[in-house]
């Protein structure tokens, strides 16, 4: 099998100018991503994470080993053409503003002009920075710098994708978002590596990660397996009543089981996004960017049917790995319920001007989860909100009608 | 080729967008049009056109040498030092088409503004004399002698190694060498008595005549055209008023000769005064020249007139200029010598920023522009140096400055000035030597280094 990523014995020696080695910024690392893989790099500051991508990319030379991209060398136009990459800071030319920055990296890909215009046009909009297209990029704030490097490391619609911190200097929103897009990527049979030290947004997305530190893989694997504590069991409920909590509490100490009963708090970035959508309800002028969830609106609607969605329809998701973690949906009950909180939000972040007034209704958690941690609860609601709204189950306005292919497909792969 | 169109365009919206470059152009663009009203020269109108040339070019060639190193070297290092490079070589691109894509913005953005500035420069000069109000008189002078291109024509250096020689030999027998000479080495010696020699050959005492033989004079035109004696008297006395006297006589002078062949061309003949020390110009009709294109120049130091002997100065004492081709046409090979200048500096600055850091590279730059400028006299004092050195030094002295582009020997407006025809063999030389061999070697190695280094920092 064809490793996506490989590296063995990958190593790099800082030295000083006598030539003496001085720091193993890596050292001896070997691994393997698998194609339609999410994998996470972890690791504290100076862990040697970005090294590693830099020699992945040829932009650093390894002192020994071998570090192979998609079977091949970074360096070579063949592989790099199929290579999406986001440093960890967004190196942009100042002087360009964000259509002309586009233009010069899809020109670098020889992408013709037609489809040059419509990927640049589908990526500001995914991004939300077509009202600012025409501003030097060097007048951008940081989170809006990162939203077009991410733009351009999306602009050859590639197979690979690496992601150094992609979520550093952005709002929540624009963080659920890369989110989103890493699962929609994922789905469409990409393969991810994101580097990252924040660790709830790795959990969030990843199927497997390594932990470096000292340049040197301390731990890896699945998220599941890492995280799963199969000697402890979590219920959630509706509000029931103290009478019932007690006995449940009796069934509980028959069993001789610990318990801890409380209500669940709300996650900050729930409320987060709450407050945005209020405001953006307010129409409240912003000079940044507009927050939308066009992710996948870009690969999937009509602007590049010709390669983009052909390539994402026809990705054969039967591919991927059994080993996924944690996407073990169980649709039966959702479809009986209420719609969700998040998906009634993020539809409304997309079109401001419609007003729900179950928006800020408080959360009611009904759906029946077992063996899964609190947080892989919450990152499935708004997973499935959003796969549903990205694949046009729910389209609110109309505006986002999605061929049936894709609907069959992700009801085949739930 | 697109990618490497795609980064020449990016780097031109660079350096437009650079407020450097902006102040360049700007300052061009303010002060040609000014020279053009403050550049006076002499105050003839011959003057102002040939100032108003001179200086305009200059400027230009010097604030777009400056612009091109500039813009050459911010393109790659600034990519480097701010990491856009990281997201540009991580796509399909190979290093060599970046390095050629930053190489062909800059001469891309050279080519538009030599051609903007030269029109303008141009236009000055075609437009001044209907602004400035000058004789009948000053109008045919310039037409004759600065709307053209005239070739120049120099007499051949006489060989006198073997009177140098037996000179030598008749001073070293009469023990009068360290008399004269004293602590000279023996090419020192050879060195001093060759060009005395040649003097000689070119000094007129009362009463003696020099004649000058020329072949292959092709004026365009013989029958409407003039030919220019250009000429610089030096004297051994000088008198008082620092006025010489000079009988000339010019055309086939074959005929004069007992037994020389019968001439039909006609023969002027002038007797004039002119200052020591101070370039003069004869016209005479290019019809003197005979058919066969020979031509001479006769003169003679008048006796009585003179109570000097008259010398001809060994590097410009003496040339025939005549019309051999249009102003413009010169104007247009002036232009590409300077084209070829800011190729040269444009690969100069790619090769430096390949793996200096920005103000390192700059002031390298810098170092082999002004070196460039000077090449001339640098090469002259190797030169006098190199006799006393051992032979290794010499030899790897002289491999590097043979790697010195000649700025000042191929500049432009030297040529324009005196309205001498820059010959296109002049072009190709520049464009072989310059380009072809020096430019291209900068390259080559800029391509080597900056693909095999490596582009980003060790951060730990």
């Amino acid at each position: 099998m064809e490793y996506a990523i490989e590296t063995i014995g990958l190593t790099k020696v800082f030295s000083d100018w006598w030539g003496r080695a001085k720091v193993y910024a890596v050292d001896d690392l070997n691994l393997q991503i698998r194609p339609n893989e999410v994998f996470g790099l972890l690791g504290p500051n100076g862990s040697g994470k970005t090294t590693t991508i830099k020699m992945l990319l040829g932009l650093l030379h390894p002192t020994k080993g071998h570090a192979l991209i998609l079977g091949g060398d970074g360096t070579d136009p063949k592989i790099s053409k199929r290579v999406g990459f986001l440093p960890e800071e967004s190196y942009l030319y100042r002087f360009l503003n964000a259509r002309e920055t586009l233009d010069f990296y899809g020109r670098l890909f020889g992408l013709n002009a037609e489809t040059r215009r419509m990927r640049i046009e589908a990526l500001l909009e995914m991004v939300g920075l077509k009202a600012v297209a025409s501003r030097p990029v060097g007048t951008y704030s940081k989170g809006m710098a990162r939203r077009i490097g991410l733009a351009q490391a999306l602009i050859n619609d590639p197979d690979l994708l690496i992601l150094d911190e992609p979520t550093t200097g952005l709002d929540p929103i624009g963080t659920r978002q890369i989110k989103d897009l890493i699962e929609k990527l994922a789905e469409r049979g990409k393969t991810v590596l994101l580097c990252s030290h924040l660790l709830a947004d790795v959990e969030d997305v990843c199927d497997r990660i390594a932990i470096l530190y000292g340049g040197k893989v301390q731990a890896h694997g699945q998220v599941k397996e890492l995280l799963q504590k199969t000697n402890k069991r979590q219920i959630i409920t509706d509000a029931i009543s103290e009478t019932a909590v007690d006995r449940i509490r009796r069934v509980l100490e028959e069993e001789h089981a610990e318990c801890e009963i409380s209500s669940p708090m709300e996650r900050l970035e729930t409320f987060f996004i709450n407050t945005v959508v209020e405001a953006q309800r307010q129409a409240t002028p912003t000079s940044g960017a507009v927050s939308t969830t066009q992710i996948g609106d870009f690969l999937a609607a009509g602007a590049n049917k010709d390669s983009i969605l052909d390539k994402l329809v026809s990705a054969p998701v039967s591919e991927k790995p059994s080993a996924e973690p944690i996407r073990t949906e169980r649709p039966q009950p959702r479809e009986a319920v209420t719609p969700e909180p998040n998906k009634d939000l993020l539809r409304k972040l997309a079109t401001p001007s419609l007003s729900n007034g179950t928006a800020g209704a408080a959360p009611v958690q009904t759906e029946r989860v077992e063996t899964v941690p609190e947080t892989a609860v919450k990152k499935e609601q708004i997973k499935k909100s959003l796969l549903d709204e990205l694949t046009g189950k729910k389209t609110p306005d109309g505006s986002t009608e999605k061929p049936s292919a894709e609907q069959k497909e992700d009801g085949g792969h739930a | 080729m697109h990618r490497v169109w795609a980064v020449a365009t990016n780097t031109i919206r660079q350096a437009l967008r650079m407020k450097a470059a902006a102040v360049f152009i700007l300052l061009l663009l303010v002060l040609l049009p000014v020279l053009s009203f403050t550049a006076t020269g002499d105050g003839t109108l011959k003057g102002r056109l040939q100032t108003f040339v001179s200086y305009g070019l200059s400027l230009t060639s010097l604030l777009l040498s400056l612009l091109t190193i500039i813009v050459a070297i911010y393109s790659i290092t600034s990519d480097i030092e701010h990491h856009q490079i990281y997201t540009v070589v991580t796509k399909p691109i190979r290093r060599y088409e970046l390095i050629l894509g930053k190489f062909l913005g800059v001469v891309v953005l050279d080519i538009a503004l030599l051609t903007l500035f030269a029109v303008i420069i141009y236009g000055g000069v075609t437009l001044m004399p209907r602004f400035i109000k000058a004789s009948d008189e000053e109008l045919v002078q310039i037409d004759n002698e600065f709307y053209t291109a005239r070739a120049s024509l120099v007499p051949p250096q006489i060989d006198v190694r073997e009177q140098v020689e037996q000179l030598y030999r008749r001073l070293e027998t009469n023990d009068e060498l360290d008399l004269l000479y004293p602590n000279y080495s023996r090419p020192d010696i050879i060195k001093q008595l060759t060009n005395r020699l040649r003097l000689e050959k070119r000094a007129s005492t009362a009463g003696q005549p020099l004649i000058w033989e020329f072949e292959n004079v092709r004026p365009t035109d013989p029958n409407r055209q003039s030919l220019f004696i250009r000429f610089k008297y030096d004297v051994s006395v000088t008198p008082e008023d620092e006025q010489v006297y000079g009988d000339w006589r010019i055309g086939d002078l074959r005929g004069l000769k007992p037994g020389g062949p019968e001439v039909n061309t006609p023969i002027y003949q002038t007797t004039r005064r002119d200052p020591v020390r101070k370039f003069r110009e004869i016209e005479v009709p290019a019809n003197a020249v005979a058919k066969d294109g020979y031509l001479a120049v006769g003169f003679m130091n008048p006796p009585g007139l003179n109570q000097t002997t008259v010398m001809f100065p060994l590097e410009d004492g003496l040339e025939v200029l005549y019309k051999a081709d249009s102003f413009m046409g010169n104007y247009v090979r002036g232009t590409l010598l300077i084209l070829c200048r800011l190729v040269f500096l444009a690969c100069l600055g790619v090769m430096a920023a390949s793996f200096l850091s920005f103000p390192v590279a700059i002031l390298f730059c810098l170092v082999i522009f002004t070196t460039g400028s000077a090449s001339g006299f640098i090469i002259d004092s190797f030169g006098y140096m190199s006799e006393g050195v051992s032979k290794v030094y010499l030899y790897t002295i002289q491999a590097v400055i043979q790697l010195l582009p000649q700025f000042d020997k191929y500049n432009p407006t030297q040529f324009l000035v005196s309205a001498r025809l820059i010959p296109w063999t002049v072009i190709g030389k520049v464009v072989l030597t310059m380009v072809c061999v020096q430019a291209a070697l900068l390259l080559i190695l800029a391509l080597i280094i900056f693909s095999f280094r490596e582009l980003a920092k060790v951060v730990v």
